[in-house]
């Protein structure tokens, strides 16, 4: 090696390592990463007692990679690699067909699966009134044609078979609802969630199965709200490059129909749509506005039934079509209702109100991973 | 190593050369203390006793050789105290548990002090090398503690003798080539760790957890093999990085690996494996134990001794030690019988052996218990409960061989010999270029990494 040579090694090198520390230390800290969907870490307040507690320099060193200079564009370049190197995913998330990302199934462990359908069962077996049980395959299920060929996906489908059979309650099959249109837009390209359409399909199966007649598809109009939406998939994938996704809406809210929502104690209003979101990276949160503890809904229909919702959100997408066939739709979710759980129990909720069906309705992730559901009881 | 790094070499090359080695002994103790906030105390304690006895040992050793010996061992067994305590005590205390009658043994919750088994080696070399008269005295606390604690190979070595570097501690010129072949160095070290071994280690993380139903003959050599690259990156990689680090500080330290998936025996597989460890083995355990010179009965027992306690080094857990013995009875076979063979044989026969005997040997050296150990061999060797292949296994294949062909190619020097030919100007222009390159695509690994075990290391 030359003096030359070595000069210039030694000045990219020591340049490379202390312009990106200069600009650490420069750059304004980011609160929310949009292209991820989470906080970032933020400098942590050093203390002897954090340091010894070794929290301090943890926090330190998630602080550096979550604050570092152009981070958005690295994780993408990292992707890039990956795919390069003959990968079909990164971090889990497969690259499939037509810019679709579609991340791969892991069955749950087997005792927390039980523990959830157990309690469903529990449930069902000491209602006096008609339970419903539905779960809702993802991607990963109807679409594992896309995915390449061997790679490990385990089966929903046999989750699903396995739930059914030890539920207690009265199954309905979504499954065969969905694969039977699996070359229509039914789930988002770069989300884990269903589409409006997907839902519709969901909400005609459920309807058929519970002995209602859904409103035809023919008799709603979508309209788009936003072609702009990149998912939780997309969030993780570091795949930056893919096309976004399009929300759609098919039923719109009905003036006469209210919404309550009790995000606390006290209920607000709420709405099918909360159009604010769609500024936002979390677009499909506008469908109810997002995670809640308890939706309660009324509309003009007040000689049908009432019927309560247990349920995670990709329910959100499919309240909307139910204000033709319900005069009163409640939807809890568990993970938020638990504190109002510990004095009364859902049971309770369903004499109180005077409910006359219950859906327990979740996607097989959820269902299989959740640890609330035991709450039913 | 974008707030660490550049704030040490900074300062560094700022101050005067007599405060430099102060600010190398206060970085490394921020650089250990940040993993365990603790154990600094340890580290300065292991310090001020080898500081202390050091001198006594030194002070003794030309007219009084007894007493020279005296603090010798009270040095010594101090400091195998120490590395007893922190890494063995729970393993001693689980095994006297399970005894009848020792059952109110119980272990306790220490955290294993980061690097203590490269330090303490690292430690004892001096009292050793200075009762033999091979380095002097460090009467400065300040450069002896640097020694001690010296960041660059602090947590996986080499293993630096003080003779090798006493001299540096005292003065170390440095120069332009000197601190560019540490940056070429470093590059290199950083691509291994986290281009290779980190993504050839997920392959192995996948099958080492697999279910052993689950596990097929081509699954497990898959995932085997991916292991066997996997540390032999991890560990020549950051081996690589101190020594470039070190020469950055102006340092020499001496070599750790050297192709060692390209040796034709065991024995020579270990000459090129971790050098330094085997070095510390040879001149500090091997040889005072009579080595080769007290017949052949006696150097057998002598392999099998430095072997086991070889393999108890690298971690606590019987099954390592298990492992040493395993190589130590393939460098005995070699010495008695098959190394003559071997000679002879085509130099294939030789590469083969040695690989499938290392590969065989990760297996024990990986997975902690006897029943999984047992449960792969079962698999690696076609009596397993997985059959040939799984569907799966081909899809890692496919995901993995660009992976693999890449990683088997650099355990060769064949990438090293045919840069080498390359017109001295084109290297003077191809050398920064690849430097960044590794630069960018390294740090695209690091900042995307959720988990990384580099990140462990600190710098």
């Amino acid at each position: 090696m030359t003096k030359r040579s070595s000069w210039v090694q030694i000045i990219l090198f020591t340049a490379f390592i202390s312009v990106f520390f200069a600009l650490f230390v420069l750059m304004p800290d980011k609160g929310f990463s949009e292209r991820e969907n989470r906080e970032l870490t933020q400098e942590p307040a050093f203390s002897l007692e954090s340091l010894f507690a070794k929290k301090f320099t943890t926090k330190f060193e998630s602080y550096t990679t979550d604050q570092f200079p152009f981070r958005d564009s690295w994780t993408t370049l990292k992707a890039r690699s990956e795919l390069a190197i003959g990968k079909e995913e990164n971090k889990g998330v497969y690259l499939c067909k037509g810019d679709t990302l579609i991340e791969a199934y892991e069955a749950p462990l087997q005792t927390q699966l039980d523990t959830n359908i157990q309690a469903v069962k529990t449930f069902a077996e000491n209602a006096a009134f008609p339970v419903y049980f539905a779960l809702i395959p993802g991607n990963s299920e109807i679409h594992s044609n896309l995915i390449p060929k061997n790679a490990p996906n385990d089966s929903q489908k046999d989750i699903i078979d396995y739930c059914y059979a030890n539920s207690g309650a009265k199954n309905i099959d979504l499954e065969s609802a969905l694969a039977s249109h699996s070359d229509e837009y039914i789930y988002y390209r770069t989300d884990h969630h269903w589409t409006s359409l997907g839902a519709y399909y969901g909400y005609e199966a459920l309807m058929t199965a519970m002995g209602h007649s859904p409103s035809p598809l023919s008799s709603y109009t979508p309209q788009t709200v936003s072609d702009r939406f990149y998912g939780t998939v997309y969030s993780k994938s570091g795949m930056s490059w893919v096309k976004p996704d399009t929300i759609e809406i098919y039923a719109p809210q009905d003036v006469s129909t209210e919404v309550l929502n009790y995000l606390e104690t006290e209920p607000v209003e709420g709405t099918f749509y909360d159009y604010a979101f769609l500024e936002k990276k979390d677009k499909y949160s506008m469908f109810m506005g997002g995670n809640t503890p308890l939706l309660k809904i009324t509309t003009k229909r007040s000689d049908a039934p009432k019927i309560l919702i247990i349920r995670d959100s990709y329910m959100d997408s499919l309240v909307p079509y139910l204000q033709n066939d319900y005069s009163e739709i409640d939807v809890m979710d568990l993970r938020y209702y638990k504190t109002q759980l510990i004095n009364s129990s859902v049971s309770d909720y369903v004499r109180e109100n005077g409910i006359d069906e219950v859906l327990i309705c979740y996607s097989v992730y959820n269902f299989g991973t959740d640890t609330n559901v035991f709450l039913l009881n | 190593m974008f707030v660490y790094l550049p704030v040490v070499l900074a300062v560094y090359y700022i101050v005067p050369w007599k405060w430099r080695n102060p600010w190398l002994f206060f970085v490394n103790l921020i650089f250990y203390g940040w993993g365990e906030p603790v154990y600094i105390v340890l580290m300065l304690f292991s310090i001020v006793v080898n500081y202390i006895t050091g001198i006594f040992v030194g002070k003794y050793r030309d007219d009084n050789k007894p007493k020279a010996k005296k603090f010798l061992v009270i040095n010594i067994v101090i400091n195998l105290a120490l590395l007893m305590f922190f890494k063995y005590f729970n393993l001693f205390a689980e095994t006297l548990s399970q005894i009848p009658g020792l059952d109110s043994i119980h272990t306790l919750n220490i955290a294993l002090p980061i690097g203590i088994s490269f330090y303490t080696f690292q430690t004892m070399s001096y009292p050793i090398d200075i009762y033999r008269g091979d380095g002097d005295v460090q009467k400065n606390f300040i450069s002896f503690g640097t020694f001690v604690a010296l960041f660059p190979q602090l947590i996986a070595g080499p293993i630096i003798r003080y003779k090798d570097v006493a001299s540096q501690l005292n003065f170390r010129a440095s120069s332009a080539e000197q601190f560019a072949s540490g940056v070429r160095r470093f590059t290199i070290g950083l691509a291994k760790k986290v281009l290779i071994a980190n993504n050839i280690g997920k392959l192995w993380d996948t099958y080492s957890v697999m279910a052993a139903t689950n596990l097929s003959f081509v699954g497990s050599w898959l995932g085997i093999l991916a292991f066997s690259l996997q540390i032999y990156f991890d560990f020549s990689g950051y081996s690589d990085m101190a020594i470039g680090l070190g020469r950055m500080l102006g340092f020499e330290f001496m070599e750790n690996f050297n192709y060692p998936y390209i040796s034709r025996s065991v024995t020579e597989f270990w000459r090129r494996w971790h050098i330094s460890l085997g070095t510390w083995f040879r001149d500090y355990v091997y040889i005072p134990l009579g080595g080769n010179r007290k017949g052949k009965n006696r150097q057998l027992l002598n392999i099998t001794i430095v072997w086991a306690l070889t393999g108890f080094w690298h971690g606590a857990a019987w099954t390592f030690m298990l492992w040493g013995l395993y190589y130590a009875a393939f460098l005995i076979f070699e010495k008695l019988y098959w190394l003559k063979v071997l000679e002879k044989a085509p130099r294939f026969v030789g590469h083969f052996y040695t690989v499938f005997v290392a590969v065989c040997g990760w297996v024990l050296f990986q997975l902690t218990s006897l029943s999984a150990c047992a449960s792969y061999y079962k698999a690696m060797f076609g009596f397993g409960a997985g059959g040939f292949i799984k569907p799966v296994d081909t899809f890692y294949l496919a995901s993995f061989a660009v992976m693999f062909v890449i990683s088997i190619i650099a355990c060769t020097p064949l990438l090293k010999n045919l840069y080498k030919k390359l017109p001295e100007k084109t290297q003077s222009y191809a050398t920064p270029a690849i430097i960044v390159l590794i630069l960018v695509i390294c740090t695209a690994y690091l900042v995307d990494a959720t988990y990384n075990p580099f990140l462990y290391f600190r710098f």
